[in-house]
């Protein structure tokens, strides 16, 4: 009886992994195939041998005319980046609020400003391109970060909100009494605790605009491109040019990658941190 | 809270007291100004402080959860209100050092407060409110969160500090004993209003209504239904010389300490043991009489069965009538 449980027992364990190599196997190939399509030259690009001598020619092509990515990195840094410094400062004080205040339609309020996010960003795409037309400053980086602010300022107030929202009031309430004002209050004690919390919704608001693409793609054409964007630019005569789209991808998943394991640190040190009672 | 009106005299130690949601907390949070009283005054000595923000009104609070910084040391944490408040650098170190010696935490301020035990973290709490010399110390159940021993450790430690400091405190608590032990005055709350405001002997041995009389003493007043004819107190089962009053519904109040074990016969009433409690010191008999049980405190020699009959006798002198309709306290 209980010899036949535990065959069961490692039948199960054995399918358990079958089915999680099947999945992984399933996420990684696509990477696995733009990984070494970045280090394969042009003719091996299709053929699916594990063995092949690897290059690093991609990478110098792509840096130079007439792809010129070094540009398009520079300008996904700097709209991510300052999409970044604006948006967290702001969504901290915003979610602070919508934390602690008591505010006339507050509900109202809060669930507007989340109820942006479920509206397709094709459908708003239009009125911006024609509000930075008319204003000048279509292909701007300006203009990509007023349209990132836009899409990621209401994912990190309600992100960071929940963070702030597990701060317990008694410290807060500590430091009013022990002499601090409100934005003290804010600068000495909320922040500091909500901070694992902070850099994750800060880490996340760069992910999600250095992978934009849509709104890079119709409001920019030429100065102001995006990696993401620039991607496109390797349609050619000869087709589709794979080994530099490889080589272009390793450069958008880079910081990603780096990102990412910044983020499992301080997403699970924010989940522990927890109050002192 | 409901037209609630107390003035507290400078250096005294004021305990608030009551069930929870009686109001206490909220009482004490609006002199805080952490909340707002809705109409009236709060005047800290002669400032009327209404308006004006926490930071500016001079008081120091302990809270039930301690509210200690999680991401400061000890040090940091007791330093804090010097640091906002702007007092010169130069004598944060020992004012610091000199508040936590006082608090024996000289040896841990490095530390930070998820490291500590309970009683650890209440100290840091009690030495960031003590390390300046607030106008008034407010302190919300603080020794709630600790174990029993170190309740009882803290209460004398807290009553100690308070001599020594000398400065006007109010204490809220659920628990009697801690007002009883701490308190120069008890304010005895009950659904937002202040049902006596004493000292704890009076608060105890004269309580002014019915709900002051059942809150306070553990086990607590036995209370009976009946009426008093000609001085003596008629209950369903018996009757007993209770001292004065004339035709009204009443209820006797009398502690258990103050009924005495007897044989069954040739005593002011008797009945059946309902239960049997050995507390160390002495020990709790319940009886049944009638509709009601009435607890008594004996010797703790004392052995009985249960369903064993027993007599009872009541101290005249300490029997306390209430006024059945209005709950307030009939005195002779």
């Amino acid at each position: 009886m209980s010899m036949s449980n535990r065959s069961r027992k490692k039948l199960l364990d054995f399918l358990q992994f079958l089915v999680i190599l099947l999945a992984a196997i399933i996420i990684l190939v696509p990477i696995y195939w733009i990984v070494s399509g970045a280090f394969k030259q042009q003719v091996d690009i299709f053929q699916l041998k594990l063995l092949f001598t690897p290059t690093l020619d991609n990478f110098k092509i792509i840096f130079k005319s007439p792809y010129n990515l070094f540009d398009k990195l520079v300008n996904s840094t700097l709209v991510a980046l300052s999409t970044v410094m604006i948006t967290i400062p702001l969504a901290t004080l915003a979610a602070y609020s919508f934390s602690r205040f008591r505010m006339k339609a507050e509900k109202v309020m809060f669930v507007t400003i989340l109820a942006t996010q479920f509206v397709p960003a094709v459908v708003i795409v239009l009125p911006f391109f024609i509000l930075f037309r008319d204003i000048g400053i279509l292909d701007t980086r300006l203009a990509l970060v007023l349209v990132n602010l836009s899409l990621i300022m209401p994912f990190a107030i309600w992100m960071i909100k929940g963070f702030i929202d597990g701060i317990p009031l008694d410290t807060e309430e500590a430091a009013l009494v022990d002499g601090s004002g409100r934005i003290q209050v804010v600068l000495n004690v909320v922040i500091p605790m909500a901070l694992p919390g902070v850099i994750t919704a800060g880490i996340f608001c760069f992910i999600l605009a250095w992978n934009e693409f849509l709104f890079a793609l119709i409001i920019t054409t030429n100065k102001a491109v995006t990696l993401p964007v620039g991607l496109s630019l390797f349609h050619a005569e000869e087709g589709v040019l794979w080994h530099l789209i490889s080589a272009a991808g390793i450069m958008i998943m880079l910081p990603m990658f780096v990102l990412a394991t910044l983020i499992q640190k301080h997403f699970v040190q924010g989940m522990t941190m927890g109050a002192v009672r | 809270m409901n037209d609630i009106s107390l003035s507290i005299h400078d250096q005294e130690f004021l305990v608030l007291l009551g069930p929870s949601g009686c109001g206490k907390t909220t009482t004490m949070r609006m002199v805080a100004g952490l909340e707002e009283p809705s109409m009236g005054d709060i005047f800290i000595g002669s400032k009327k402080v209404n308006d004006e923000l926490p930071k500016d009104r001079d008081v120091a609070m302990v809270f039930q959860n301690y509210g200690l910084y999680p991401h400061m040391s000890v040090y940091e944490n007791i330093r804090y209100p010097l640091k906002v408040r702007k007092v010169p650098k130069s004598e944060h170190e020992h004012l610091v050092r000199k508040t936590a010696v006082k608090v024996e935490l000289g040896n841990l301020l490095n530390r930070r407060p998820r490291e500590l035990s309970g009683g650890q973290r209440q100290r840091v709490a009690l030495a960031r409110a003590i390390v300046r010399a607030p106008t008034v110390f407010l302190m919300d159940e603080p020794l709630s969160n600790l174990d029993a021993k170190l309740r009882v450790n803290m209460r004398a430690e807290l009553k100690h500090l308070q001599h020594e400091l000398r400065i006007t405190t109010i204490y809220v608590t659920h628990d009697q004993i801690e007002a009883m032990t701490l308190a120069d005055r008890v304010a005895v709350m009950d659904n937002g209003i202040i049902s006596q405001l004493d000292t704890p002997e009076r608060i105890y041995n004269d309580p002014d209504n019915l709900f002051v009389a059942g809150f306070i003493g553990s086990p607590s007043m036995n209370l009976l239904e009946g009426s008093m004819e000609d001085g003596k107190f008629l209950h369903s089962g018996f009757s007993v010389k209770a001292g004065f009053g004339s035709n009204q519904d009443v209820t006797l109040g009398i502690r258990p300490e103050d009924l005495e074990l007897t044989s069954a016969e040739n005593t002011d009433c008797s009945g059946r043991v309902y239960s049997f409690e050995l507390t160390g010191e002495s020990t709790l008999v319940t009886v049944q009489l009638a509709d009601d049980r009435l607890t008594i405190r004996g010797p703790n020699e004392y052995r009985v069965a249960i369903d064993e009959t027993v007599g009872i006798r009541f101290n005249p002198e300490k029997c306390y009538l209430f006024d059945s309709e209005s709950k307030q306290r009939i005195r002779s």
